[in-house]
């Protein structure tokens, strides 16, 4: 994995990986660290929290100390999980109700905004399962926040504005991957970059912008159609292809020069 | 009890209960200063106009000073992140409001040794964020425990004997008692005990008091309503 994508995925995987470092949640309420040694005991001074798992005590009071600490949570932030939480979850229920549908296929009718067309599960040759969803809630969270990173820029805003969804033809014009279908954690990635190298076509033109834009997507062109085909042929388990290591450094050139607008934290669902 | 202090009792009760009635934000805009009543309107119509940190900051000012803004200002609050989220699909407002009142919920503490009216609008204050925003129609988990903390505090023996405190706690328990239940029973269990315990063994309290509690604790044990028998107790007006 490059350092860019590392940096990018630290924070999924802390709760997972840090449990033998010092700093995990519950680390204070345990006498000794994982390398053996008796820690010191200076989170005397808050007893209660160790206890917040089975319920606080009546009076309790925290003598809070000033600034983050690790184990207070920021509401902002809580609530913003939340919420993604609970869109994803919304998010869920419609797809399922959208693929039921598809089992009944109506003519006429529309294509409603949503994490996923329905046509999905028609044309593609493999239509998901009921069982066959992604369900895990962190993987879907995870994916959702690579998907809002796309969305939240200037060239999805043009792009959706030129070309409305029913205009959109597979291959030419960049289709949000859906995230509830299974994917191995390689393949999606992949599947997002690409994505949002297909976007920059769409980037707002700038002075020097647009001339670099014009080679890169010369350059990629090859590329893109191999890789089409193994985008569009994949459900599971599909590899990276190592032709793409070339484009894929390019690729995160142009993603630092993406402008972007305001971090959007509600998925308007446009796609 | 009847005779004319039991009159003016359940006259403040239903003062009480009338305060959690709808009223319109008619008189919580007034409290406002010219520049932050613009602002505020901005924020309606064109949010990414309007620095929304510093009107979050001017709610919860507000909020701190004056008891009657703390009951309408959640719905204010509701009324701009909802106009932030549909008209610039962002959540700033709501943001820097969330993160202002973890503060104020930090220092609380000092703000009542400073204050007890200061505390008083702290807490009606959170409870009414509590009552109004909500996260697709689910109360906000992360204020759940805040808001159980608030009133356990108003639930300790030197707040209960403050008339002012027990006024809060059982306004803010007709408010969303409720649904802090059913977020987390287990604590309200625990908070009950305590004012179950206040109201038999402390002896220091006014019977304004014990009437509140008393009133609370009735309230609850009909599942959050008011019985027919309880209203006429509580709050009917008596020809004296």
């Amino acid at each position: 994995m490059s350092a860019h994508q590392k940096n990018r995925y630290e924070n999924d995987y802390k709760p997972d990986e840090n449990r033998n470092k010092g700093a995990s949640r519950w680390s204070h309420c345990r006498k000794r660290g994982a390398d053996g040694s008796l820690r010191k005991s200076h989170a005397i001074e808050e007893p209660g929290k160790c206890s917040q798992h089975s319920g606080r005590p009546e009076s309790f009071t925290t003598p809070e100390s000033e600034g983050p600490v690790s184990r207070v949570k920021n509401w902002g932030d809580e609530v913003e999980a939340e919420e993604m939480r609970s869109n994803v979850r919304n998010d869920m229920h419609r797809y399922r109700r959208r693929i039921l549908e598809a089992d009944f296929p109506q003519r006429e009718r529309k294509i409603s905004s949503g994490s996923s067309d329905s046509r999905d599960s028609r044309d593609s040759k493999e239509s998901p399962a009921k069982g066959d969803i992604e369900t895990d809630e962190t993987t879907l969270i995870r994916r959702q926040k690579q998907i809002n990173y796309g969305k939240n820029t200037l060239a999805y805003d043009r792009y959706i504005k030129e070309v409305p969804k029913h205009m959109r033809q597979p291959g030419v014009h960049p289709k949000t991957p859906n995230k509830f279908k299974k994917y191995s954690r390689r393949s999606w990635d992949q599947q997002i970059k690409l994505w949002r190298v297909k976007l920059h076509a769409w980037d707002p033109p700038a002075e020097e912008g647009s001339d670099l834009q014009q080679i890169e997507e010369i350059d990629l062109g090859e590329i893109m159609d191999f890789e089409l085909d193994v985008e569009c042929s994949a459900d599971t388990e599909s590899q990276c292809p190592t032709s793409s290591g070339k484009s894929l450094s390019l690729a995160e050139d142009s993603f630092t020069g993406t402008p972007k607008k305001m971090m959007k934290t509600e998925d308007a669902e446009m796609s | 009890m009847r005779s004319g202090q039991s009159h003016a009792i359940r006259k403040r009760m239903k003062q009480a209960r009338g305060s959690f009635g709808v009223r319109g934000m008619d008189s919580a805009w007034t409290a406002f200063d010219v520049v932050t009543q613009t602002m505020l309107q901005k924020a309606f119509d064109d949010p990414k106009t309007v620095d929304l940190e510093k009107l979050s900051n001017a709610i919860v000012d507000q909020s701190l000073k004056d008891l009657s803004f703390c009951k309408d200002a959640g719905r204010m609050c509701y009324a701009v992140v909802q106009a932030e989220a549909q008209k610039a699909a962002t959540s700033v407002f709501r943001r820097n409001l969330l993160t202002r009142l973890q503060q104020e919920f930090t220092a609380r503490e000092q703000t009542r040794n400073r204050s007890v009216r200061e505390w008083v609008c702290l807490v009606t204050f959170i409870c009414s964020i509590f009552d109004y925003i909500k996260v697709n129609n689910a109360p906000l988990v992360a204020l759940v425990d805040p808001v159980y903390d608030c009133l356990y505090r108003l639930a300790q023996p030197d707040a209960l004997i403050n008339e002012e405190e027990v006024d809060c706690l059982v306004v803010q328990l007709h408010r969303v008692g409720e649904q802090l239940e059913q977020t987390n029973s287990q604590r309200m269990n625990q908070l009950f005990y305590l004012l179950r315990d206040g109201f038999l063994l402390q002896e220091d309290l006014s019977s304004m008091t014990r009437l509140l509690l008393l009133e609370i604790l009735e309230f609850r044990a009909s599942g959050w309503t008011l019985t027919d028998t309880a209203h006429k107790y509580y709050y009917s007006e008596v020809a004296d």
